[in-house]
């Protein structure tokens, strides 16, 4: 469960103090899948990194299955990270020097699975993922779609309790935007993965209910 | 994260980013292969020195007071390239009214026109030969007695007892005070007397360490002196010391303007992957572990550059070891350069191994920067800006 709690930060910028996000709550059951939808600008991101420990916030305090990540030091939040957490972010997301498999052992290899069960895990979520033969691929001969599914697959590569994905459908096609973000609702709720989707794709709005609007870093409507 | 996923990993970044690792490593490559090469120059070149101060007439090792001519064969041993045996004493010359006191040496002419360049100091006349009764002078003491080749000249003992007569043959000249002031040489058949002491010039091979030969000598003939080349020509044992010094001023400079220069192409490489530092960094990559894959990749390019430079350094050094570089045309001015201008490149240990060990200390220390940039980055921050 991820329970977030008068979530509030702000930014110095060129613009002089930025509000991201102001007194954010709410809470998401296991396995549920969320989407923070909203207009560039409107703090998703913000929300995004807060939940995902890659920023703190200024203010109140994130409840991860009843651990509060804002006050884990720099060591702990990135051991957070690669236990609990995965990435998908909205291009590029891959290692360019390392191959499809490489990069799927990545995160296995962070989280010390080794061997015979790093291989099985790899051959798991090729043939999953309908990428079956792609293991000496490199990122830069992968299609758009295949490129976001093999960064997904590498997000889920170590079951993590949380998936985080910031646009993740932004440099796809409709058709294929969708299919993967079916196969994130579909695979998370299988795994018991919270998901969290930032999007301003207002197609992919139609998908879920559960979704939470962010204006100008303040909840404009709750789930 | 295990050591050997980040050597991998490291490696695999520079194999499959090749383009920006060959630039990178072209710079290690040539900086060891040219030091490796300037370093074996530079021990030529103190070599060429030695050769041209030792090979005149001294050798490497001066030996007196050895007891008996015999003794002197027992000082040749493996390193021992050639040992003279020379017998002298202090007597009275003349001719006329003109008088001079000289140190008259007895020398075998054939093994000392081999072993020495003292007969290619002739102005006038010729060197001494076996079986003559001829004597070789100085410059400065025919001068002095007011002779020339073809006179001849009276020889006697301290008191003015007369010995000998003999005929000067040849006029030298050598710019060395010791050897210019107050000396005569003969056949040593001709040398008068039984009495005299016994004298030895060893000559060295390349590379032999003096200090062992030396130290064996003194166990042989403990009653003889035995001086190193360093003990009587103090001056250019201080030469070579500070030419040494210069040389590792010079190794340290080049290798700290390489290593700035590996620092900032390293640190455009790693901004260029900036974004894939965020994300690794997003996925839990810890700082300690960032700063390792960059080092290691430093270290990786560094040693396997610095290794290939030194064989191309070796592969130069060998190709003018036996020829060597002749300068003779730029030494010939110079009265010094007796035996040769040639320079003959030889690898030390320090020439060796002192370029690539320190193109890969400084390439190490060329991975602070990149490291301590990324490390202090935010993930969120990278990747919100690239």
């Amino acid at each position: 469960m991820v329970s977030v709690q008068d979530v509030s930060k702000q930014y110095t910028s060129g613009r002089g103090r930025v509000t991201a996000l102001a007194e954010i709550s709410f809470s998401v059951q296991s396995g549920q899948g969320i989407i923070l939808a909203g207009k560039s600008g409107s703090g998703k991101t913000t929300l995004l990194n807060c939940i995902g420990t890659l920023e703190r916030p200024d203010s109140g305090s994130i409840l991860c299955n009843g651990r509060d990540i804002c006050a884990l030091s720099a060591r702990e939040r990135a051991l957070f990270r690669r236990q609990e957490v995965g990435f998908v972010f909205q291009a590029g997301n891959l290692l360019p020097w390392l191959t499809v498999a490489e990069n799927l052992q990545f995160p296995l290899e962070l989280n010390a699975i080794r061997g015979k069960m790093q291989r099985k895990r790899i051959e798991e979520l090729l043939t999953h993922f309908g990428l079956g033969g792609y293991e000496k691929a490199m990122p830069a001969e992968l299609s758009g779609g295949e490129s976001q599914r093999i960064a997904f697959a590498r997000a889920i590569a170590h079951s993590p309790s949380l998936l985080l994905a910031d646009e993740p459908t932004a440099s796809l096609d409709s058709a294929n935007g969708r299919q993967l973000i079916e196969l994130m609702f579909s695979l998370c709720r299988s795994q018991h993965t919270t998901l969290f989707i930032a999007t301003h794709d207002q197609e992919l709005l139609e998908m879920t209910d559960e979704i939470i609007y962010l204006k100008d870093g303040r909840m404009r409507q709750s789930l | 994260m295990r050591f050997g996923f980040i050597l991998k990993i490291s490696g695999l970044i520079l194999l499959r980013s090749w383009r920006a690792t060959v630039v990178l490593a072209f710079m290690v490559v040539s900086a060891v292969a040219s030091l490796v090469f300037l370093s074996s120059l530079a021990v030529g070149t103190n070599d060429a020195m030695i050769r041209n101060s030792t090979e005149l007439f001294s050798g490497h090792i001066i030996g007196t007071d050895i007891p008996r001519k015999g003794d002197a064969r027992l000082l040749a041993m493996a390193g021992v390239e050639r040992v003279l045996i020379r017998r002298q004493r202090q007597f009275l010359l003349w001719k006329e009214d003109a008088l001079e006191p000289v140190l008259l040496v007895g020398i075998d002419p054939v093994q000392e026109r081999e072993g020495t360049a003292l007969s290619k100091k002739t102005v006038r006349g010729r060197y001494v030969e076996a079986g003559e009764e001829a004597l070789y002078l100085s410059q400065d003491t025919a001068r002095r007695l007011q002779v020339d080749v073809g006179n001849e000249v009276s020889l006697g003992s301290r008191l003015g007892v007369p010995l000998k007569t003999f005929q000067v043959v040849g006029i030298y000249h050598t710019g060395i005070s010791h050897l210019d002031q107050g000396q005569a040489f003969c056949p040593m058949d001709a040398f008068p007397g039984e009495e005299g002491f016994i004298s030895t010039a060893v000559f060295l091979k390349p590379g032999t360490s003096i200090d062992n030969i030396v130290a064996q000598y003194r166990k042989i003939l403990p009653s003889a002196t035995f001086t190193p080349w360093m003990e009587f020509m103090p001056d250019l044992k201080q030469l070579i010391d500070l030419d040494d010094m210069c040389m590792a001023i010079v190794l340290t400079l080049v290798f700290s303007i390489v290593s700035v220069g590996i620092s900032c192409a390293f640190l455009i490489f790693t901004l260029k992957n900036l974004r894939e530092h965020g994300i690794m960094k997003a996925m839990g990559v810890l700082p300690i572990h960032t700063a390792s894959l960059l080092v290691t990749q430093i270290g990786l390019l560094t040693v396997s550059a610095a290794a290939f430079g030194t064989l191309l350094g070796i592969l130069a050094v060998s190709l003018f070891a036996h020829t060597g570089i002749d300068l003779s045309d730029f030494t010939s001015h110079n009265q010094y350069f007796v035996v040769s201008g040639v320079i003959y490149p030889r690898l030390t240990g320090t020439a060796l191994f002192a370029p690539p060990l320190l193109a890969v200390s400084f390439g190490s220390m060329a991975a602070v920067w990149p490291a301590l940039y990324v490390i202090r980055k935010n993930p969120a921050e990278i990747l919100r800006s690239v």
